[in-house]
């Protein structure tokens, strides 16, 4: 190698290590002054669980994580099951419009969750539907949705066409095949669709912003409006448990789903 | 173990037609080779025959039953992919025992017929394993095994041979005869390769553009083929323009008439195609003693070790002659030869 | 398919589509009409107010001084951070693709992407911890520098800016190195056997077969960017005016909904240009 080319080979990994650098810093930061006794942040840290014990007292802080979590388990598991029927249905059936269908997913996640969420908030106010956390839970499963028929496609599309056909001729009715051949085969689809669904629900606050009411909002809604009031360690120690959350969500859907594509 | 039979089938696909008018009888336990090149219309026949695509004409018969209307998984058929289609996700012997499985058959039934199923393909042993832990051949036996095990009424095979290297496919082709004969099945099987066919096969129809243009078995289709088609797809065959006279047919620069082939001769005057078999030919260095029936001139040869190839320039063209290397002096290009063959082994082709 | 023909198809795929479909339609694709409505109207259709159809509200959307200052902004704003994103996004998708090999890569990926994944709200919040004036970078330059420095970046542009690249730079780096591990090695050797330089190979293939990822990176960003509220609200204080928060506000504290919702469909216009303009070459990678 030429001394260019050495510098080059350096400078490649080097500028990934600033990026992760990038990324994890602040994350890093807060995590660790979420530690510091001092409400002022000063250096050096002072180590306690101080507001993470002031954190599990906000009778606010806590009903809101209990709100986050039971909207994002009941959207998991209704979007996750329409979204793999859906899955199945647009990859077993060919009909005119499937295309369109298939095109109506995307406007949940590319339209910004700001016209989403205001749009909502308009339509549910019209109807009567309401604000809350019923509307909050309506909202997070349209989101989701999309997502889990997109990964559960994604898994459908290297189903071996001949397995169904294989197991038809060894006399499986549709019902069995079903259980038997094609679920088993899409089952880490469907787990990692679920993690993301999931994660878009846990994770949301847009949408929730514009549907919350003052006693049933979620945990971001909250944590929004605690930052506005003004900084408190104790966001620090409740926002540092959530990124741990959803981080190790993730990690766990990435052991299930390729993100980068490749075997 | 059942007769098959179907009967004017025909398959479009849009305006195309994938089969059309199809009557072949398969006989019970008979091995029946589909040939043809691709997109000839031999696998749709088979998944018409396994049931997997709707009839646009005619009728299939198994056992007399016409099973036209009946789903595929209540036809009791049998079939080995060409990606073999093992379930991932279970073990061989789960695998092996699927249909079994899914008809309700009591656990240890299963595991009984489970066993002497891959005992019959010998994979005896390998029940817990997955079927990505198998060898090519191993998962060729898998599928057989799986095939066979509900005791189908035919067998259907789509190329089942088609993804093994080439000397596994031999073994393998020893293996599926044995197992065929001591099963006693009804087989139908499609493949593209013709000494498959030749080998495995107790008849074979060649299928083209969705018909079937040669039917029989193997040796009287190769050594009487019925259509120009038939005769290059299934080996190599030379085809000559003959005019029939009273007494024989004459081929372009023949120093004789040929006596008639078999009974029937077209009607005097009338041009026809005759094919003739590399192989039956004799070839002779030129003397002046022994005319032949044709004279050329050797324009290339190709030695093959036990078999001698020439190409021929003569009146009627250019001939293929394939000879046994006997030990013969082997003629070079340039050499001036004649070439005999016997009577029997010119056959006239439908036009 | 198996037989499936079209009319046939569409019953039987019917009961497993039409719930996913109907919620869709009644959170999502209803809502969006329901605005398109809201937007035409002088008041909320509610009892005891009286409504009448009228364009004013994109009048003043789209005629007003102050409005069409704020759509700039927010577009600069957008342009901004996806340039940033690229420059930051692409060299590191093409380390990531074309040095790192086998667990490391897949390590490292997921490391990037991972924050993405995670909540953005925190996200931005962290570095509201890490840029306010005695945070880190401010308690860094301190103890670096000799003089006297007062770092205090919290509420101002950059920081908007620093908030929203670090929240969607991982993007860029997802799509840039999906359409950049799919080029095959050996088109690069090919180039170096005939001479080609890292800059010619860069700019006359790694960049354009990449085209489709730089490209649907940069519409990802774009979009939500030029509709953020909440991280200018964050992050920019008095400095975080943008068409975003302005919806917001029109929403939840000014209550004028119709004007709000013009607003929306403004910026959904933007959108839709956007994404219109990016289409070709986005279908072109699939």
């Amino acid at each position: 190698m030429t001394p260019a080319a050495r510098v080059l080979a350096l400078a490649g990994p080097l500028f990934l290590g600033l990026l992760l650098g990038f990324l994890y810093l602040p994350i890093a930061v807060m995590a660790l002054m979420s530690f510091n006794a001092s409400p002022f942040y000063t250096l050096p840290i002072r180590w306690s669980f101080d507001w993470y014990l002031a954190a599990a007292g906000n009778r606010q802080l806590l009903d809101a994580t209990w709100n986050s979590v039971s909207i994002a388990l009941a959207s998991t598991a209704i979007s996750t099951l329409l979204g793999t029927m859906a899955a199945l249905a647009l990859h077993r059936h060919s009909f005119r419009g499937k295309r369109l269908l298939q095109a109506l997913l995307f406007p949940p996640i590319a339209i910004p969750w700001l016209i989403t969420g205001t749009a909502m908030l308009v339509f549910f106010f019209g109807t009567g539907i309401g604000r809350g956390l019923h509307a909050i839970l309506l909202g997070h499963v349209a989101l989701s949705i999309p997502y889990v028929v997109i990964v559960v496609s994604a898994r459908l599309a290297t189903f071996p066409p001949d397995l169904e056909e294989a197991a038809r001729s060894l006399g499986a009715s549709p019902w069995q095949v079903a259980r038997r051949v094609t679920l088993p085969w899409i089952a880490p689809g469907v787990v990692a669709g679920a993690l993301f669904a999931f994660a878009v629900s846990f994770d949301q606050f847009v949408v929730s912003y514009f549907l919350a009411t003052p006693g049933q909002s979620t945990l971001p809604v909250e944590i929004y409006a605690a930052i506005r009031k003004g900084f408190t360690p104790e966001i620090n120690a409740v926002s540092t448990v959530v990124i741990a959350v959803s981080m190790s969500l993730m990690l766990l859907a990435s052991r299930h789903f390729r993100f980068g594509g490749e075997r | 173990m059942a007769p098959v039979s179907v009967r004017r089938l025909t398959r479009r696909y849009g305006p195309l037609k994938a089969l059309d008018d199809v009557s072949i009888e398969f006989s019970d336990g008979g091995f029946y080779g589909l040939l043809g090149p691709s997109g000839s219309g031999k696998t749709t026949l088979l998944r018409l025959i396994a049931g997997f695509d709707p009839l646009d004409g005619g009728s299939i018969l198994i056992d007399g039953e016409d099973v036209g209307r009946v789903p595929v998984e209540r036809r009791r058929i049998g079939m080995v992919f060409q990606s073999y289609a093992l379930f991932p996700n279970m073990s061989v012997a789960d695998n092996v025992g699927f249909g079994l499985s899914v008809r309700g058959a009591a656990r240890a039934e299963i595991d009984r017929e489970v066993g002497r199923a891959l005992e019959l393909v010998r994979l005896e042993g390998l029940g817990a394993r997955r079927p990505h832990q198998l060898s090519g051949g191993q998962r060729q036996r898998v599928a057989l095994a799986r095939a066979i095990v509900t005791r189908p009424r035919v067998l259907l095979l789509d190329e089942p041979l088609g993804a093994l290297d080439r000397a596994l496919r031999d073994d393998m082709q020893v293996e599926l005869k044995r197992i065929q004969r001591e099963v006693g099945l009804t087989t139908i099987f499609v493949t593209h390769d013709q000494e498959e066919a030749l080998t495995l096969s107790d008849r074979i129809g060649i299928l083209k553009d969705g018909r079937l243009v040669e039917e029989g078995p193997p040796e009287e289709i190769y050594n009487r083929p019925q259509t120009a088609f038939g005769a290059t797809f299934l080996g190599h065959a030379n085809l000559l323009e003959a005019e029939v006279e009273p007494e024989g047919l004459r081929i372009a620069g023949a120093g004789s008439l040929l006596p008639p082939p078999g009974d029937r001769l077209p009607a005097a005057g009338s041009r026809v195609l005759v094919a003739l078999r590399p192989e039956r030919i004799a070839i002779s260095a030129a003397a002046p003693g022994s005319p032949g029936i044709l004279r050329g001139r050797v324009v290339q040869r190709l030695f093959a070790g036990s078999r001698v190839t020439y190409f021929v320039d003569g009146p009627a063209g250019s001939i293929r002659v394939v000879t046994a290397n006997a030990g013969d002096p082997i003629l070079g290009p340039g050499a001036e030869v004649n070439l005999h063959w016997a009577d029997d082994a010119v056959s006239i082709l439908q036009r | 398919m198996a037989g499936a023909t079209t009319r046939s198809g569409m019953v039987a795929a019917l009961p497993l589509l039409a719930p996913a479909y109907l919620w869709l339609a009644v959170a999502v694709f209803l809502p969006l009409a329901a605005m398109v409505f809201f937007s035409f109207m002088t008041d909320l259709p509610v009892a005891g107010r009286t409504w009448s159809f009228t364009l004013s509200n994109y009048e003043t959307a789209l005629g007003g001084e102050l409005y069409r200052t704020l759509l700039l902004r927010s577009l600069r704003l957008g342009l901004e951070v996806t340039a940033w994103c690229l420059l930051i996004g692409f060299p590191a998708a093409l380390v990531l693709a074309k040095r790192l090999r086998g667990r490391t890569r897949e390590a490292v990926f997921l490391l990037v992407i991972l924050p993405f994944w995670s909540n953005g709200l925190v996200r931005v919040f962290s570095w509201a911890m890490v840029l306010r004036e005695g945070g880190i970078v401010d308690a860094a330059l301190e103890a670096l520098l000799p003089f006297e420095v007062d770092v205090d970046l919290i509420y101002s542009y950059p920081a908007i800016v620093i908030g929203l690249v670090h929240s969607y730079v991982p993007y860029m780096v997802l799509t840039c190195y999906l359409t950049l591990q799919a080029i095959d090695d050996s088109l690069i050797e090919a180039a170096r056997s005939l001479g080609a330089s890292r800059l010619t190979i860069l700019r006359r293939i790694l960049v354009p077969l990449s085209m489709p990822g730089i490209v649907a990176g940069s519409v990802l960003i774009f979009v939500p960017v030029v509709g953020s509220f909440m991280e200018p609200r964050l992050l920019g204080g008095r400095s975080g005016t943008f068409l975003g928060t302005v919806i917001e506000d029109q929403f939840v504290a000014v209550f004028n909904w119709p004007l709000g919702a013009a607003l929306s469909f403004v910026l959904l216009a933007v959108v839709l240009v956007v994404l219109a303009v990016s289409a070709p070459v986005l279908r072109r990678a699939t």
